[in-house]
């Protein structure tokens, strides 16, 4: 009788352990390298993106790709934000690890490795809003969100359309720099939208200044006595404490529209005032970080409670949960129309550019993602959302607001 | 100083570069060494040594400058930038082919560096440091303020790969040997600039200038020729780096970058040809290796974040370049020298 148990258990162990042999022999690894900078310009907010990341690759594992027998492996790379650094990593990051995908930072991933990337038949997926300069044809590295300037122009449609009751074009100005292309960019894409849409638009000035500026009163003072509306600034959170303390200085509120990356929360904490910005604006195609009780809120939460999320509710883990969240449906469709083992770096790319994937795909996290050969980001499904702060707080004023047609720069 | 039992019997001999039949045994046996180092390395390590080829010959030119002529030069990236640029502008817009374009952008950089020049001969030290940091902004904001039809303003240039013939260097190992025979060009050429009677003017000028244009040198003719080579240098490695990178933004050549030169250049030790590449293979390898070194732990130790392993890391490659300078301020070529006197001099002391 116990000789006979024995058997029976050694048997069920013995057909145990071939059955999960088997399942593992046929889980296929899909390798995503991603990008971080966790010793340059955004080592302090990265551990937030990185978080955002991970947990998605997490979740999707566990719900979805146990279910294909497919698991995600992603490898960070330390690129410090240095396309030198990013162009020696990269032969080796393809020649290793062959990724299907590359979750990249900002410019100079793209830099470095945008014409490298159509010879490698890979992908990359930028969490940022686009560029003016990277809008071009048959591009390989995709932005989540349109340029900037078309975040800022959904923005001031539905400014004037609800401030200014459509009555008159919205008077804008703008603050950036030229110490990078980038933020030229930001300035030189607004001008051009509100050039082709004077009845909607127009442009007072841009005020070209220091990354970090100490001192904006006088620029601000020539702002303010031109009658502006509304001043756009997209480019980091020093421009945007320094304009509002040119603002308290002269007893002035011109309201400030800010980005994601430079948001609210994040300026007023810089400003020392944790209601600093009251009344000012958050824009980004993109869920917002805001209190409502969002699609891409239960997300986050489900995460932290179940995938070990640690990461804050901010525009960063925002940022790096859409990346992901775009990479494993992206994964997920190809390995569905074309087979595991086919789920290589072209295959994802022609995925990324005939699907379109809808704000419930994303679970909420980016209204939809529409790409397409002319443009490297998405431009029929974007619309912005916008927040305000209140009491301290982000508060979302509106909801998915059509981003209009910016014409090229 | 020359091994024991070693005489130059002629004039030429005593100018030599290799003296002995030892060194260009070993000479040989080096170069054999990197012309068979793509077929062996792996795919990154042959990107690492593209970038450290084209780095070190921007910064044998700011040896030149600053090594060599004692002028401090804190924008030798802005003349990389200058001459990547002039190359993209030559290939993109002029249509020719690569190698009349990184000649042409050497040259550019040069005339950029030349203008620097005039400024050092009437300024030295903190001065002079500070008119080369305007190099920096001044081609900054030339680039993203001049009709974006001349430099691609904000949107940069994109390159197609260079070519010689139907032969296309698209590949890292093809760029290697294309960047390896220019780096060696260079370098030779850098040896024999300094064994010139410009090189010795350099090192007069450096040394005391005052006494220097007491002997006859034109001071303010030496600085600015210094500045003049070292840009061109500089101007060289910028036109490799864009067929590198075949992408050429402003924002590749920023004043940090320029510092990093000057650490590679202290780290191999001032006035030396071989401490400036000694100094660029050290600073980059330490630094690719930090990075290799980041997902490997986070592999092994899965319970430490990203964030804590790569901060770590780069905590760790500035502690190895302050700790160098601490322990051995005139670089690696110092401790180098002098232990290869003492091997000679073995066994007496004297």
């Amino acid at each position: 009788m116990q000789r006979n148990t024995f058997f029976k258990l050694t048997a069920a162990l013995a057909a145990d352990l071939l059955l999960s042999a088997t399942a593992s022999a046929q889980t296929t690894t899909i390798n995503v390298a991603a990008f971080a900078d966790f010793a340059g310009p955004y080592a302090n907010v990265m551990p937030q993106m990185q978080g955002g990341r991970l947990a998605v690759i997490e979740w999707w594992n566990k719900e979805v790709g146990s279910k294909l027998n497919v698991q995600i492996v992603v490898k960070t790379y330390d690129t410090r934000y240095d396309v030198a650094q990013t162009a020696s990593l990269w032969p080796g990051i393809k020649a290793e690890v062959k990724p299907a995908l590359v979750l990249g930072l900002g410019g100079p991933d793209a830099a470095a490795l945008q014409q490298r990337l159509p010879e490698d038949k890979v992908a990359m997926l930028l969490g940022t809003a686009a560029y003016g300069f990277g809008w071009k044809p048959n591009q390989w590295v995709l932005n989540l969100r349109p340029t900037y300037p078309h975040e800022a122009a959904g923005f001031l449609e539905w400014f004037r359309a609800t401030k200014l009751e459509g009555k008159r074009p919205v008077k804008v100005a703008i603050i950036a720099s030229e110490a990078t292309p980038a933020y030229a960019d930001m300035a030189k894409g607004l001008q051009s939208y509100a050039k082709a849409n004077p009845d909607k638009a127009s442009f007072v000035e841009a005020i070209w200044t220091e990354v970090q500026p100490t001192d904006l009163t006088l620029a601000v003072r020539r702002l303010v006595n031109a009658g502006t509306d509304v001043i756009v600034i997209q480019t980091n959170t020093a421009q945007a404490v320094a304009t509002k303390r040119a603002l308290q200085a002269l007893g002035k509120n011109v309201p400030i529209m800010l980005s994601l990356h430079n948001g609210l929360a994040g300026s007023s904490k810089a400003l020392g005032d944790p209601n600093g910005f009251a009344g000012d604006f958050e824009v980004g195609a993109i869920a917002d970080a805001s209190e409502s009780d969002t699609t891409a809120r239960k997300f986050y939460q489900l995460l932290q409670e179940k995938y070990g999320l640690k990461s804050t509710w901010n525009a960063m883990t925002v940022m790096g949960l859409g990346q992901s969240i775009v990479a494993v449906r992206a994964i997920e469709a190809t390995i569905k129309s074309k087979g595991v083992g086919k789920a290589t770096g072209e295959a994802v790319r022609e995925t990324l550019l005939a699907s379109q994937f809808t704000g419930n795909d994303l679970m909420g996290i980016l209204p939809g993602v529409d790409f397409n050969n002319d443009a490297p980001f998405p431009t029929g499904t974007a619309k912005v959302n916008i927040a305000t702060m209140k009491d301290g707080k982000v508060v979302r004023s509106a909801g998915d607001v059509t981003v209009p047609t910016v014409p090229k720069w | 100083m020359d091994p024991s039992g070693i005489f130059s019997t002629s004039y030429a001999r005593d100018r030599a570069l290799i003296r002995t039949r030892a060194q260009w045994v070993t000479l040989a046996l080096f170069i054999g060494i990197l012309l068979i180092y793509p077929w062996f390395a792996s795919a990154r390590l042959v990107a690492v040594a593209n970038l450290m080829l084209v780095t070190s010959i921007v910064v044998v030119g700011l040896q030149i400058t600053t090594g060599y002529a004692g002028q401090i030069n804190l924008g030798q990236a802005a003349f990389m930038g200058v001459g990547a640029y002039a190359a993209s502008v030559v290939e993109v817009k002029a249509g020719l082919p690569f190698w009349v374009a990184v000649p042409v952008a050497g040259l550019v950089a040069a005339l950029a560096g030349w203008l620097f020049g005039l400024t050092a001969a009437r300024i030295k030290g903190f001065y002079l440091a500070l008119t080369t940091i305007a190099a920096q902004f001044i081609f900054h904001f030339m680039v993203l303020n001049l009709p974006s039809s001349w430099l691609g303003g904000v949107n940069g240039f994109s390159l197609e790969p260079a070519r010689l013939g139907t032969f296309l260097f698209n590949t890292d190992r093809s760029l290697y040997y294309l960047f390896l025979v220019v780096t060696m060009v260079m370098i030779f050429g850098a040896f024999g600039i300094l064994r010139s009677r410009h090189g010795r003017a350099f090192v007069a000028v450096r040394d005391d200038d005052v006494a220097a244009g007491m002997m006859g040198i034109d001071v303010a003719e030496a600085k600015s020729r210094a500045f003049v080579l070292g840009a061109f240098y500089a101007g060289i490695g910028g036109a490799l780096w864009a067929y590198q990178v075949r992408y050429v933004s402003v924002d590749q050549f920023t004043l940090f970058n320029s510092i990093w030169f000057i650490a590679m250049m202290i780290v191999g030790g001032l006035g030396s040809i071989m401490g400036a590449l000694i100094g660029t293979v050290l600073i980059r390898g330490v630094q690719e290796i930090i990075t290799s070194l980041g997902p490997d732990l986070i592999e092994r130790i899965p319970s430490l974040s990203s964030d804590l392993i790569f901060a770590s890391m780069n905590v760790f490659l500035g502690l190895i370049i302050t700790l160098f300078l601490l322990l051995e301020p005139k670089g690696l070529m110092h401790r180098w020298n002098i232990l290869k006197t003492n091997y000679r001099l073995w066994p007496f002391h004297h």
